[in-house]
């Protein structure tokens, strides 16, 4: 394989991606990817990503043994990447911080975002408080209802909600309506895309902003086994987490890499969410890349236990990972995610949140009693504080006071 | 023979509505209401589940038509039909990429060859509309640009290079069916597309009434307007009842044709 080298210039991952948006965007695209590129270079920049990394977010994350864990699944030796100890509970911490420093230098005043799981606008709300930014989270009212912990979180930390009633009321709405704003208040406001997906520049600058996750873990794992890991997990909702991780270990040929998109009550069902399982190539939020589509083009509902992950498109950058079957992705249904958050909670005394709980699925189904003496890295992207009353409902526990 | 081609040179009306709004056969007699006032161009809505550069107006028309799993055969069909009484009218269809690309390009410009006249993809930035914009030409339907607010004159001065058809200059930096008018700010870039390019340049987006489309002739040196919203927003005014809402639609178009 040559150096992996992608996007292009016109930010095309072999033929996923691009910018496709209306004329009223394009122009603003174009100026973020030219102030992007300037400060990709600026040094005072990068330390100042540093040092926020380092002092506000709790960086480098740690690179856990599971040590129940493996011997329970009696196979490999299993590590976590543990960015659900970053501060918010999450990797989305990291990809906010470098864009509201970009929104700074910029010299935008308003920030927007659309939130899924409420983790992105937690971290958005967070960096915006920690910046003195105003902000304003575009959520489906579904996602409000089954997220109320976020909610009151980003209330917390002074952020403004707005609820989207279009559609499914989910992610792909919000996006929808972000994007909508964005159009609207072109000249004073910065959307932070919380997910490789989106159009050019996203998908890269997110990945850039998130492949700290995959450096670290480089490092940690050479230091701990004295070797690059045989195998890569992380889960796929837009995938940034899983970008995050992969990135840095793209051109090591020898290092297999895993997405596990979430199956929702089964890849074959309409109600999934595994996009490069299900669907095929067409244009959501500005990018081609594989979506769930009907005949005509019409976008699908997802779905998934994890609003995370509940989502009809993935980022380009996944598509072209999986034509060029770098990456090979396998959905998981809610109901092996609702057993993975549990067993992974007593085994390891660690509380996923639902969306990791995907990749634990996997492993465990996928490597019981095999792969004996190979070494896994899985990403533990977030904590499962979020998702207690989801999960609480689902296992059939009253958790109401 | 491109209708387009011969448009008026002055006081151009352009009207927008969602095919299979309300219902597909509702939509017949509602653009059958609207080609009968004659008026310079009728642009066809292509529904879309994520209208992302539309406002809430026509994300609930594009909602109601999808609602009856309405398909892009069914309304390239019903543009068809009533191109039997189209006479000197233009017809141009506004969509998104992603059904002219599902339903196949070759395929969709045999279904509209020598019916509609010019085509507006939305979300079809000039960086990608090479290959589109090949086909199109070829089969005598013209790829119509839109400029807005934020598009500075190097970037104008690219796109609009060869163009056909009309100018769509995008009046406020927002979404369709916003509410603010800078009739300075839009006089401003239409003086300086003009310059670019001697095709007509319509202002849509945010216009209402039949004051909007004078002050726009008075105030502004475009060459028309484009009203899309409006015509849909009667429908909810009215409180969905159809029979009311086909005449005020007569009623609107008529004070609007000024």
């Amino acid at each position: 394989m040559k150096t992996y080298k992608q996007p292009s210039s016109v930010g095309r991952f072999g033929e996923f991606g691009g910018m496709y948006v209306s004329e009223t965007l394009m122009p603003l695209l174009l100026n973020l990817d030219k102030s992007y590129k300037k400060i990709q270079k600026d040094k005072k920049f990068r330390k100042e990503l540093n040092d926020l990394f380092k002092n506000y977010v709790g960086r480098p994350s740690s690179l856990h043994f599971a040590k129940n864990l493996s011997k329970y699944i009696n196979g490999p030796k299993v590590y976590f990447k543990r960015d659900e100890l970053n501060h918010t509970g999450a990797h989305k911490i990291n990809n906010c911080l470098g864009q509201i420093l970009l929104a700074k230098k910029m010299g935008k005043t308003r920030i927007i975002a659309e939130t899924g799981a409420g983790q992105h606008g937690v971290a958005t709300a967070t960096v915006c408080a920690l910046f003195g930014l105003p902000c304003y989270i575009y959520m489906g009212s579904k996602d409000i209802e089954r997220q109320k912990p976020n909610v009151f979180r980003m209330k917390l930390l002074g952020a403004t909600i707005i609820p989207v009633e279009s559609g499914s009321k989910s992610l792909k709405d919000a996006m929808n309506e972000a994007l909508r704003d964005w159009i609207k208040n072109v000249r004073d406001t910065f959307y932070i895309i919380g997910s490789t997906a989106g159009p050019h520049p996203y998908p890269k600058m997110v990945r850039d902003f998130q492949s700290v996750i995959g450096k670290e873990a480089r490092e940690q794992i050479l230091k701990a086994e004295k070797k690059l890991p045989d195998y890569l997990i992380a889960c796929v909702g837009g995938g940034s987490n899983a970008m995050g991780l992969f990135y840095p270990f793209l051109n090591d040929k020898k290092v297999k890499i895993i997405g596990v998109e979430a199956a929702g009550r089964g890849a074959k069902t309409e109600e999934t969410a595994a996009t490069m399982t299900s669907g095929t190539p067409g244009i959501l939020h500005g990018s081609y890349s594989y979506v769930l589509q009907d005949n005509d083009g019409q976008i699908k509902e997802a779905h998934s236990i994890s609003a995370g992950l509940d989502y009809p498109g993935v980022g380009p950058e996944h598509s072209h990972l999986k034509d060029i079957k770098r990456v090979k992705y396998f959905g998981i249904t809610d109901k092996e995610a609702l057993e993975a958050f549990q067993t992974c909670s007593k085994l390891e005394g660690i509380i996923p949140a639902l969306e990791p709980s995907h990749a634990l699925a996997y492993l465990i189904k996928a490597f019981k009693n095999k792969h004996k003496n190979k070494v896994v890295i899985l990403n533990m992207c977030g904590r499962g504080d979020k998702d207690l009353f989801t999960a609480a409902k689902a296992i059939g526990f009253d958790v109401d006071e | 023979m491109n209708n387009l081609d011969s448009l008026p040179k002055k006081k151009i009306l352009s009207l927008f509505m969602t095919c299979g709004f309300p219902t597909l056969n509702q939509s017949k007699k509602v653009f059958s209401e609207m080609l009968s006032h004659q008026p310079d161009i009728i642009e066809f809505g292509l529904p879309f589940s994520d209208p992302m550069a539309d406002g809430p107006i026509i994300q609930e028309a594009n909602k109601l038509a999808l609602r009856s799993k309405l398909s892009t055969q069914q309304s390239l069909n019903l543009i068809k039909e009533l191109s039997k009484s189209k006479n000197n009218t233009s017809f141009v269809i506004m969509c998104y990429l992603n059904t002219v690309r599902k339903f196949g390009l070759n395929k969709f410009i045999k279904n509209i060859k020598s019916i509609v006249d010019g085509i507006i993809i939305v979300d079809l930035p000039f960086e990608e509309e090479d290959a589109i914009k090949k086909s199109l030409s070829k089969n005598n339907i013209h790829l119509i640009k839109l400029i807005s607010p934020m598009t500075n004159e190097k970037r104008s001065q690219k796109l609009l290079k060869n163009s056909k058809g009309f100018i769509y200059y995008i009046s406020a930096t927002g979404i369709t069916g916003s509410n603010k008018l800078d009739y300075k700010e839009i006089n401003k870039n239409v003086k300086s597309i003009k310059k670019m390019s001697s095709v007509p340049v319509l202002v849509g987006f945010g216009i209402k009434s039949k004051k909007d489309v004078i002050d726009i002739s008075k105030k502004t040196n475009a060459d028309g307007v484009i009203i899309g919203s409006a015509l849909i927003q009667k429908y909810f005014d009215i409180k969905m009842d159809f029979n009311k809402y086909l005449k005020s639609l007569k009623k609107f178009i008529q004070e609007v044709k000024v």
